[in-house]
């Protein structure tokens, strides 16, 4: 009785060896918000093609940036990755990244996708969009994101929580476009007019839609994507049953954010650095982007995947992305004080 | 000189003491010491956190007025929800496997442990088809009563289902406490209700129940501080509680100390409780009657006794394990029938969070009784609140701790000590924060069950000579196997399933059975999310099942 807890602990020791480094061949540190799959195949292609490795640590935007902060220049990262123009900004106000020197990439990348100042650049664009069911929504009643508020949307529409950053996020673009006061009675008005209480992932609110529960749901165009793609007949179901619009499209623009990099600081290899943006500017890895995960290609030259050319073309709120990190902590007050949870 | 106060009370003893003053004093000091020590270590991330409290708050003025009542009624109803139907699910059934046969027992009596290896954030996912499956029926609601009874219906189905959801993956804290109290409690004290009258239910109501209670309290308290530093499921539900709050103060609005506050209410009121439960108490102890005696007879049951038994024991097992692994199966079988490539290293995976997660649990388990036993070594004011401090993180999201943990060996690594920069980094800090996060577990166990030991076999033992250390090591430990084992397997699966301090604080390309589910179901990929899932609920099965055969009753060495 006494031994077998003993050699389980002695087993289990083992573990934490670990495995003997591979020759020292290359290798860059990524610190990501990103949790695709597919980012995984996209290292792996990187190895085969230059055989540097990618080591990761993902984990939330703003908790990574307190991992580089503490680590200072102990850090291993070389790069940082977020799904989240505000996370950039924020990176590099709290002085965690260096501008990077590539001329590839300032002539790959349109001047607004960029950091005025080359900390970061964007990998690929989200657009959040107003996701509704044909049957009951009539042509011409969505307009805007502003419109939402109307009376006539009582009870009709869905979204999560303003915990979650791309609901923030488009509130600081609400706030920049109209001013706090008027961003805040918005999103009094859009919390009265939704359904139900906000809950679950954007996912939820489109399958919501479909149900027949509301109308029109906030939601992110690639987790539609998702569900056209999905491994359960319900979801495909779900997709089927709804359509895409792009608000504001008489004015700014659809609310884009972006999933970006910069790279780290302290980070000894920024040339390597530099090349693994490169490559995940390429046209080849951008369209590959546009089929696995949905999002939209920032470099002009790459492919659509089929799913988003049937979304159509739409029109962007080209909004500096620094307006997203400034203007965050504003937007969560607001919707503390709107009562949308 | 200094025990002089005691001798009048221990006349008999008094050569046995004098003998030996200064070397006394000397140990228990040393154990004091000790404990101090190591609460000092522990509580070293949770005071790097807390310095900021006193700060000038931007938000805090703005989060009273607007948002902290809906966080505290919300964090409260599932406080007192939860807390309501663990005390059914756990208690009752506990009883029922100990005391009674009835077929099907034998089965049911571990099954009723399964449904800690399902985390949270996954049956979280499960129990929202409830809702979702709701829909059709809301939408007639809304029609043919309007939109309030459709609000009020739509609001209950969801903390409904919340509760339970919550309930019946975390009874088992609760059933384990139980069980290890009730198989423990001399037949003697039983059957002494039962021939002044007393029926079954009334011997179980007024003997059983009362000498349980610091099991009990120590279940409760865990299935509590679970349910106020969840993030995942509540989020999910739409029931944003004070750890929501803390996420969206502190990365949100960039307001730390106001985050710290909300914090630091959950700690403050998880000891309120904890102190209340002890006063309420009084001057009660529990000590057994006699640790040796026979293990009471369980008292079989027929017909429709028996069918309610199982019912009793079997909703249980079906809400919180039969139903996930159920709809996990059926996601999983989804995605490995359809032809989406695309698989992660489980091995690997596998091997990483079962090896880190046993190897934790083994060490902070042994840690927690000893510093247990040198609190009660000499009961003061002062050791107990060590204790209480040493356990506070289990109260304390996990992300808050993560950031906890990197500011000290941030700090650390700045002051360029030589060797450090190889620990900060590791396998050793995400230890290191387990500890932190888990200190609890064990701890709460391993004083439920020297409580319940009480003092007089350790004194003899003390009286004979023997000093602390072998006093513990030869008296208490064998008697605290029970809990000890139930504290091990415990922590186990909760860092096997722990998810915030893992993502944060892990190593490069370090990927755990739980980072790899919730990484998939962060992309809205539930079918693929469902495989590592299962997995974990499998090692986690595994793990509780190969344990729970520890605990069976040892063979009686004397």
């Amino acid at each position: 009785m006494q031994i077998r807890p003993a050699l389980s602990l002695l087993a289990a020791l083992a573990g934490f060896v670990p495995a003997v480094p591979a020759f020292a061949a290359e290798d860059l540190t990524l610190y990501t918000q990103r949790h695709y799959e597919f980012d995984e195949a996209v290292h792996r292609l990187f190895t085969e093609k230059t055989g540097i490795t990618i080591k990761v640590v993902k984990a939330a935007s703003d908790e990574l940036i307190v991992r580089l902060q503490e680590e200072g220049t102990n850090t291993p990262a070389d790069l940082y990755m977020t799904a989240d123009g505000g996370g950039l900004d924020r990176a590099k106000k709290a002085g965690l990244l260096q501008p990077f020197a590539s001329k590839a990439i300032k002539e790959k990348v349109p001047a607004t996708l960029r950091d005025p100042d080359d900390q970061w650049v964007a990998l690929t664009k989200r657009a959040r969009v107003l996701i509704y069911s044909p049957d009951r929504v009539k042509s011409g009643e969505l307009s805007t994101y502003e419109d939402l508020a109307d009376p006539k949307w009582r009870g009709r529409l869905v979204a999560r929580s303003s915990s979650n950053i791309y609901n923030q996020s488009l509130m600081t673009t609400v706030i920049e476009a109209n001013g706090a006061e008027a961003a805040g009675a918005w999103a009094a008005a859009v919390r009265k007019n939704m359904v139900r209480p906000p809950q679950g992932s954007d996912r939820d609110q489109i399958r919501a839609v479909a149900a027949g529960l509301a109308d029109v749901a906030l939601a992110n165009t690639y987790y539609l994507g998702l569900l056209e793609i999905s491994e359960d007949q319900k979801d495909r179901d779900a997709a089927a049953a709804v359509r895409v619009f792009f608000p504001n499209q008489e004015g700014r623009g659809a609310h884009v954010n972006i999933s970006g990099a910069g790279i780290v600081k302290s980070s000894k290899k920024a040339a390597l650095a530099a090349q693994f943006l490169e490559f995940l500017l390429s046209d080849e890895i951008q369209s590959l982007y546009a089929v696995e995960t949905f999002e939209y290609p920032v470099s002009e030259t790459a492919k659509w995947s089929a799913t988003q050319e049937k979304w159509g073309k739409f029109k962007s709120d080209e909004v500096a992305f620094s307006v997203l990190g400034d203007r965050n902590a504003e937007a969560v007050r607001l919707f503390n004080q709107a009562g949308w949870e | 000189m200094a025990i002089n106060p005691q001798a009048p009370a221990l006349p008999i003893v008094a050569p046995v003491v004098t003998r030996r003053p200064p070397r006394w004093r000397w140990r228990g000091d040393r154990w004091g010491a000790g404990a101090a020590l190591l609460t000092g270590i522990i509580a070293l991330p949770l005071l790097a956190i807390l310095f900021h409290l006193g700060q000038h708050s931007v938000e805090w003025g703005h989060l009273a007025g607007t948002v902290l009542t809906r966080y505290l009624t919300n964090t409260l109803i599932l406080v007192f929800g939860v807390s309501l139907l663990v005390l059914i699910m756990g208690v009752v059934p506990a009883w029922l496997v100990t005391t009674c046969e009835f077929r099907g027992r034998r089965v049911l009596s571990w099954a009723l442990i399964l449904p800690l290896a399902i985390p949270t954030y996954i049956a979280a996912f499960v129990f929202y088809q409830g809702p979702e499956a709701a829909i059709p029926m809301l939408i007639q609601v809304r029609l043919r009563f309007g939109v309030e009874a459709f609000l009020l219906a739509e609001q209950i189905i969801r903390y409904g289902l919340l509760i339970v959801m919550l309930a019946a993956v975390l009874y088992p804290y609760v059933y384990l406490a139980c069980c290890s109290a009730f198989s423990r409690q001399s037949r003697a004290v039983i059957e002494a209700a039962r021939c002044l009258g007393d029926s079954p239910t009334r011997s179980f109501l007024r003997a059983a129940l009362p000498m349980a209670r610091p099991g009990i309290v120590a279940g409760v308290a865990l299935v509590i501080m679970e349910v106020i530093n969840d993030y995942g499921a509540v989020h999910f539900f739409g029931v944003p509680t004070l750890t929501e709050g803390v996420f969206r103060t502190w990365f949100g609005m960039g307001d730390k100390v106001a985050a710290l506050r909300l914090a630091g209410i959950m700690m403050l009121g998880v000891a309120a409780l904890l102190a209340l439960e002890q006063w309420l108490r009084g001057r009660a102890r529990y000590v057994e009657a006699d640790a040796g005696s026979i293990p009471m007879k369980r008292l079989p049951l027929g017909g429709g006794k028996a069918a309610l038994a199982f019912l009793v024991c079997f909703v249980p097992v079906a809400l919180g394990f039969l139903f996930p692994v159920g709809r996990l199966v059926h996601w999983a079988g989804l995605h490995l029938l359809s032809d989406s490539e695309g698989g992660f290293p489980a091995g690997l995976a596998l091997v990483r969070g079962f090896s880190l997660a046993l190897a934790t649990a083994v060490v902070v388990t042994a840690l927690a009784a000893l510093f247990m036993y040198a609190v009660r070594l000499r009961e003061s004011r002062l050791r107990r609140l060590l204790g209480r401090i040493a356990g506070m993180g289990y109260a304390t999201p996990g992300a808050v701790i993560a950031v906890g943990v990197l500011v000290v060996f941030g700090t650390l690594d700045r002051l360029e000590l030589p060797l450090l920069p190889l620990v900060s980094g590791t396998l050793f800090v995400i230890a290191f924060a387990y500890t932190v996060r888990f200190f609890a577990i064990p701890l709460q166990l391993a004083r439920a069950g020297l409580e319940r030991i009480g003092k007089p076999l350790e004194e003899a033992s003390r009286l004979l000579g023997h000093p602390p250390l072998r006093t513990f090591l030869r008296v208490d430990l064998p008697l605290l196997r029970a809990p000890l084992i139930a504290a091990g397997m415990l922590l186990f699966v909760d860092i096997l399933k722990e998810l915030p301090l893992t993502l944060i604080l892990r190593p490069a390309n370090f990927e755990t059975l739980a980072t790899t589910a919730y990484s998939l179901a962060s992309e809205a990929r539930l079918q693929a999310c469902a495989v590592p899932a299962l997995l974990i609920v499998a090692v986690g099965a595994i793990g509780l099942l190969v344990m729970n055969r520890w605990l069976q009753p040892p063979v009686p060495h004397d």
